[in-house]
């Protein structure tokens, strides 16, 4: 669906992204984690067409992004990080805007389709959202205009850069469950940066990686999650030969024996379910990886916020 | 509707919406019809003094006392404020990161500088419209010739036109719309007194200056004179500007 390959973006003497590559499948929802400055938005910016690449290749559905602009284009709804809205226009004009300027044949029906969708008929102050200025609308909803404009042409990908920056904790909330049905609902392959790791555990399926301009990591949350080094368990009988037996298996480097049944892993690899079934047999209660997603970012990343 | 009309009717959109457009069509108005005023009771003076004299009474009419320098006067009114409605046209859309919604629209970069030169064209149409009373009243005051005034309106138009292709490429140099007013205005400026330099340049240097000015070509337009050339001139003139913006757009994506 999306493959990106040894993208690059040099800005005078500074490269922005140096051999980016990843792929994601179609109706993948796919979060893109990084560092600020990391090259998460200029990723996204050439994918959408906005910035042309250095060197390298994007296409989605096979069409390459330099070579075929307008139907890439077509295929796509993108989301800024600053919503890109003409603030003294009504909502419903300005998506009308966007529909045509994005070639949608039945501008009227998309425009009322896409204000449903997200939750512009909502009552503002005794009018619908969709009827208001933008510019007088709360931050939430002016997000909210930004992602209508991204959905109106009902794009095959949608690629959000950092949808929930700036909003309060419950708009955040209800733009993530927004998120969360449009990503499922219509199998759209989603590409999303945030740096909001919850929110990516939430939404996601898989995430890249991105520090220093170079992918560090593509997996799936749950695979990333096995690259953890550290397995913590509990059993309700303690014994030796637990602690052989786990000594033995492939992956596992050390075992160390904290008492009270309690063990800690040092491990090489995802060796979670052999733990588990070695572990069944003396009572297993607990059985935990040490490393959260952040903890596995922040390893990747060299630490960087 | 095209995405250039959409892009267009949304400019002129923006111009009602904003201090801007309103200020500029109201100061046109206004500046406009003080003139006017102005050389209709020059005007009338001269008619009376002419009921007095057979010679005066075969120099003055209509046309060459009051239409042409009307119409003169509002071209340097043009120049004054054509920058002032340009500089918004992109560099407003840059400082509110709204030019990525075009950008990642399936158009090009000369559809969106041909919407947004478009639009800026058709809010200047209106304002050249609200001289439309003015004019229509020499109708009842006496016989204007109808091909020079549909001459002179036609000169007003291709001069705006030019105006706002070249403040269509300052707008779209810079974020700051200052900027672009300042830098707007200065070359207007240049190109529409380079003709003086005629005289002292002089030679085949002078003659290329004068045929680069904006003045040389009003001259004839004014007087009802419709040349080729001077049509030639300013469609030239606009289709330069506007493919230079146009590469200065393709640029936003490859700098």
């Amino acid at each position: 669906m999306i493959h990106v390959d040894q993208l690059s973006k040099t800005y005078g003497a500074v490269d922005a992204i140096s051999g980016v590559s990843f792929k994601v499948q179609a109706g993948a929802v796919v979060g893109l984690l990084g560092p600020n400055g990391a090259g998460k938005t200029t990723t996204m910016r050439i994918l959408c067409g906005c910035i042309g690449a250095t060197a390298g290749t994007a296409t989605i559905n096979g069409q390459d992004v330099a070579l075929a602009p307008a139907a890439v284009k077509s295929a796509i709804g993108y989301l800024p990080e600053t919503p890109p809205l003409y603030g003294h226009m009504v909502v419903r004009d300005f998506i009308r805007f966007a529909a045509t300027i994005k070639g949608v044949s039945d501008v009227e029906g998309a425009t009322d389709a896409v204000i449903q969708t997200v939750g512009l008929d909502h009552d503002v102050g005794g009018l619908p959202a969709s009827e208001r200025i933008i510019s007088h609308l709360s931050k939430g909803y002016q997000q909210r205009v930004g992602l209508a404009q991204a959905l109106v042409h009902d794009p095959a990908v949608l690629v959000l850069d950092e949808p929930t920056s700036g909003l309060d904790p419950a708009q955040r909330r209800d733009l993530r469950d927004l998120l969360k049905r449009l990503a499922r609902a219509q199998n759209r392959t989603v590409i999303l940066s945030t740096h909001v790791l919850a929110e990516v555990e939430a939404i996601c399926d898989e995430v890249v990686i991105i520090s220093g301009g170079r992918v560090v990591a593509q997996d799936s949350i749950e695979a990333l999650r096995g690259t953890g080094s550290m397995i913590r368990l509990r059993v309700g009988q303690p014994s030796d030969d637990l602690v052989d037996t786990l000594s033995a298996l492939r992956g596992v480097s050390e075992v160390v024996d904290e008492g009270e049944g309690r063990l800690q892993l040092t491990v090489g690899a995802d060796v979670r379910a052999d733990v588990a079934r070695e572990a069944a047999v003396f009572d297993l209660l607990e059985l935990s990886q040490s490393e959260g997603l952040e903890d596995i970012y922040l390893r990747l990343t060299g630490g960087q916020a | 509707m095209t995405p250039i009309l959409a892009i267009a009717r949304r400019e002129v959109a923006a111009f009602f919406a904003t201090p801007v457009g309103w200020l500029c069509l109201t100061a046109f108005a206004a500046i406009s019809g003080f003139f006017f005023a102005m050389m209709a009771t020059e005007f009338s003076v001269q008619a009376t003094t002419a009921a007095y004299n057979p010679y005066v009474a075969e120099q003055i009419n209509l046309n060459d006392w009051l239409i042409q320098p009307f119409f003169a006067n509002t071209s340097v009114v043009l120049l004054m404020l054509s920058p002032a409605l340009s500089m918004r046209l992109f560099a407003e859309d840059r400082a509110n990161k709204s030019l990525e919604l075009l950008l990642s629209s399936p158009v090009t970069s000369g559809q969106i500088v041909l919407g947004k030169f478009l639009g800026a064209l058709g809010f200047v149409s209106v304002m050249l419209a609200s001289t439309l009373p003015l004019t229509g009243m020499l109708y009842w005051l006496g016989t204007p010739d109808t091909g020079i005034l549909l001459s002179c309106y036609l000169s007003a138009f291709l001069l705006a036109a030019s105006f706002l292709s070249v403040g269509l490429l300052t707008s779209a140099m810079t974020e700051n719309q200052i900027v672009a007013l300042v830098t707007g205005f200065a070359l207007l400026l240049v190109l529409w007194v380079l003709s003086w330099a005629e005289t002292i340049a002089g030679g085949a240097l002078g003659q290329v200056l004068a045929g680069i000015s904006m003045l040389s070509h009003l001259d004839q337009l004014l007087k009802g004179l419709f040349h080729l050339a001077d049509a030639v001139y300013f469609i030239t003139f606009v289709g330069v500007f506007l493919f230079a913006t146009t590469q200065r757009v393709e640029a936003f994506r490859w700098r």
